[in-house]
């Protein structure tokens, strides 16, 4: 397993922005089948780093291909670009407001009657904003408009962040 | 490479020769070692047919230890060189133990690294040894009941077991003369243990609900086509069968008007009442409690506790775990009704009502076949044969996450994670890190493990230093640490300053560790104190801005101060530095933003002055066509 390629040639994928997760899974539970340290464990001490080495980078490339987020930023840094470099303050500004307004309505939820279902409500919405954005990257990349897909990416991650902040109140909340 | 077998007309080659290789629990209380014989995994006996070995080591002078039964006989008369619980000591130190230390009769030194060692009168003992005595034990009885000498053995650790543990562990084996296969957690040695990935429907998600006497781990698994992928592990340290023993004891006192002070005989009268009843309560509906051999002066009528007074005491134990059991279901983002299967572990387990509120919880229910103590011994067996080999084409593979964050100490005690809990392992991460301060050539890396913002809260794992950075302005240098966890869990950490190539590696070899209040804090409070935490890092963060900023203007003033600046506005700027430096040994981070803004303000015409003095010295001389 050669290490030094990139994510999407070890798992035998077409670089770009869609991928197929259920294929991902299984040639993930495959390569580790082959290179997991198990599998060495009565091998030489080279072998058994190495074993380790290769797992630990096959663990990175599953995690980054399985999560748009990781995958859009990914397929950017491969063309050579860093959109985790640049500030929220370079962000359009109806979408920092936007940002703002989500914020407070998830601050609002611990008060309200029924925050179960505000939750919930809250949870859609971001679902939603996250798919346009991904369908907005995969449509930039493919068209080779990559500060257009930075600037959807860099979008998704705001709502990714929403995303793991409303998880951890609803966990607080049904405590 | 490849060598021709050849076999005489009519002989077949030798038998595949089967590698012996066993599993191993080393418990708390009592320790298992079982195997694959057969195609089945078993625990095995020693010559009396006992099947459990008490986790108890007793030393004497020039004599071997006495290991298991007859150490335990002596816990009483010899308490101070019997040994038993060790396992509460790995990968602890002094200070953990000492916290620890009411209930352990023991003397305890600390030697060079923190570690407690233990007065016998055959020397000095760390509870690596101790560990190693037992394991020993073990490894004998698996070689006498397997005739033959072992290739190795799977050991179970607690999933909570944090890289100090988990390593303790592993060097007690090496000191035992195993070697160690693997270290696997115990919740996911039981899932394997019941052969699941065998069945028809092949995938399938698992919860096993792992409650002992002390602790509770719950573990959310996935299983596809021979593959078990813990999706996630959590628990409460500080919750178990014990627990249940105290309400029921408190209960007793309470009902009985038995004064609050106890002496040690009569706190464990009660608490051996409260065991005897919750075992009666699995067989009948109401208990009889008999306090006429009461410890003490006074006389109390007999009790009786029904099953039902019972499950009221217990409810709230058992809540416990249940709400431990849905926060880990939603880390691993899995409902309950995705859990097709429900694996129990552990001695309280047995305790019908546990029984009865997982099954409620998951709508199933649970599977109880295995004995509760031996299951995760059965499963190591499993994973051992696999892993030398004797199962060619089975596809069993074990696949574990990391059960703690990692991180690093930065800037003013906050801890910046570098790896989440509940990360697949294998895994290595890299962090990039830039100096603090001008011509810095050192830097100091402290590798802590834990869930809270603050290092004083996290598990300190190791130290160390990287020398050798070439001095430049602060923030230029660039310090990349990576860290390496194993199969085992277990952590490596190297650092290298890019510019210059300067390398540093550590083995993370840790001397200290948890107590179990700090266990159970370290995965509740990442629950509880979130706020907390919230203000504690806004207030270490002022301070670090603060402290940043000070040092700044002292700097600036020392260089240039008296030239650039008329005496009394340097006087406002050194009043008003003293005024943040107050607020900055405050505990009130609204108070030093405050001041840090007010500081910035009356150094504002200081810094211009500054400015517009280098700009004028930079172009003294120059005709502008030379700019």
């Amino acid at each position: 397993m050669d290490i030094s390629q990139d994510f999407f040639a070890c798992y035998g994928l077409t670089r770009g922005f869609e991928v197929d997760l259920k294929g991902l899974r299984q040639s993930h539970r495959t390569l580790q089948q082959t290179h997991h340290p198990d599998r060495f464990v009565s091998h030489s001490h080279e072998h058994q780093r190495r074993a380790v080495q290769t797992t630990a980078y096959l663990n990175q490339a599953f995690a980054t291909l399985r999560s748009p987020l990781k995958r859009g930023i990914y397929l950017l840094q491969l063309q050579g670009m860093d959109p985790l470099a640049h500030t929220n303050t370079q962000m359009p500004m109806d979408f920092l407001l936007q940002q703002i307004e989500l914020r407070e309505t998830m601050e609002d939820i611990p008060q309200q009657q029924d925050s179960e279902s505000a939750i919930e409500a809250l949870a859609a919405a971001l679902q939603g904003q996250a798919l346009a954005l991904e369908a907005e990257f995969a449509r930039a990349y493919s068209g080779v408009e990559y500060s257009v897909a930075e600037t959807a990416v860099r979008k998704l991650q705001f709502i990714v962040k929403l995303q793991q902040q409303l998880d951890a109140l609803e966990g607080e909340l049904l405590d | 490479m490849a060598l021709l077998q050849i076999a005489e007309p009519g002989q077949s080659a030798k038998p595949h020769q089967r590698k012996l290789a066993v599993g191993i629990d080393l418990g708390t209380t009592h320790s298992l070692v079982a195997s694959v014989r057969s195609g089945q995994a078993e625990t095995l006996p020693n010559s009396r047919g006992e099947h459990l070995l008490p986790s108890v080591v007793r030393y004497l002078v020039d004599e071997l230890p006495q290991v298991g039964v007859k150490a335990q006989a002596h816990l009483v008369d010899d308490a101070a060189n019997t040994v038993m619980s060790v396992k509460r000591l790995m990968g602890r130190g002094i200070e953990d133990v000492k916290r620890l230390g009411s209930n352990m009769p023991y003397l305890f030194e600390a030697c060079d690294q923190g570690m407690p060692l233990i007065h016998t009168v055959a020397g000095l003992k760390s509870p690596v040894q101790v560990s190693a005595d037992i394991l020993r034990a073990l490894v004998q009885r698996g070689e006498s009941s397997l005739g033959g000498e072992l290739v190795g053995a799977v050991i179970t650790v607690p999933a909570y077991f944090d890289d100090a543990q988990r390593q303790a562990t592993k060097d007690a084996a090496q000191l035992a003369g195993i070697q160690v296969l693997r270290l696997l957690n115990e919740p996911t040695a039981a899932a394997v243990a019941y052969g699941l990935e065998q069945d028809e429907q092949q995938d399938a998600t698992i919860a096993v609900f792992d409650l002992g006497g002390g602790t509770f781990d719950i573990s959310i698994l996935r299983m596809e086509q021979g593959v078990f992928e813990v999706l996630a592990t959590g628990g409460d340290s500080a919750l178990g069968g014990d627990d249940f023993d105290h309400v029921l004891a408190e209960w007793m006192r309470q009902e009985r008007q038995i004064p609050e002070q106890l002496d040690l005989a009569q706190q464990r009268f009660l608490l051996r009442l409260a065991r005897t009843a919750k075992e009666a309560l699995s067989q009948v509906s109401t208990s009889n409690l008999c306090f006429s051999d009461w410890p003490g002066a006074a006389v109390y009528a007999d009790l009786e506790l029904t099953l039902e007074q019972m499950n009221v005491l217990l409810d709230p134990i058992i809540g416990r775990a249940i709400r431990a059991t849905k926060r880990t279901l939603r880390d691993a983002k899995v409902s309950l009704d995705d859990v097709a299967q429900v694996v129990m572990v552990g001695g309280s387990t047995r305790s019908l009502q546990v029984q009865q509120r997982v099954a409620q919880l998951f709508a199933r229910q649970p599977l109880t076949s295995i004995d509760p103590d031996r299951v995760v011994a059965l499963g190591a067996a499993r994973q051992a044969d696999v892993l030398v080999g004797n199962q060619s084409g089975d596809e069993l593979l074990l696949l574990d996450v990391l059960p703690l964050s990692l991180g690093l100490e930065t800037m003013g005690g906050l801890v910046e994670r570098v790896i989440d809990r509940n990360t697949p392992i294998p895994v290595a991460r890299a962090q990039e890190f830039t100096t603090y301060q001008d011509g810095q050539t050192a830097m100091a890396i402290h590798v802590l493990q834990g869930e809270r913002d603050l290092v004083q809260d996290c598990r300190s794992l190791s130290r160390f230093e990287l020398r050798g950075i070439p001095p430049m302005a602060a923030g230029a240098a660039k310090i990349r640490v990576t860290f390496q966890v194993d199969a085992d869990g277990l952590l490596e950490v190297s650092a290298r300053e890019l510019t210059s190539g300067v390398a540093t590696s550590v083995q993370v070899k840790p001397s200290y560790g948890l107590s179990d209040l700090q266990i159970a804090e370290m995965i509740k409070a990442s629950w509880t104190n979130i706020e907390d935490d919230r203000s504690a890092r806004s207030l270490r963060e002022q301070q670090v801005e603060a402290d940043r900023l000070l040092e700044a203007i002292k700097v600036a003033l020392a260089e240039d101060g008296e030239r650039l600046l008329p005496a009394q506005e340097q006087q406002a700027i050194e009043l008003q530095m003293q005024q943040l430096s107050i607020a900055r040994d405050g505990q009130d981070h609204h108070a030093i933003a405050k001041q840090i803004e007010v500081m910035a303000k009356t150094s504002d015409a200081y810094a211009a002055l500054r400015m517009d003095d280098s700009i004028k010295r930079a172009l003294a001389g120059k005709a502008v066509d030379q700019l």
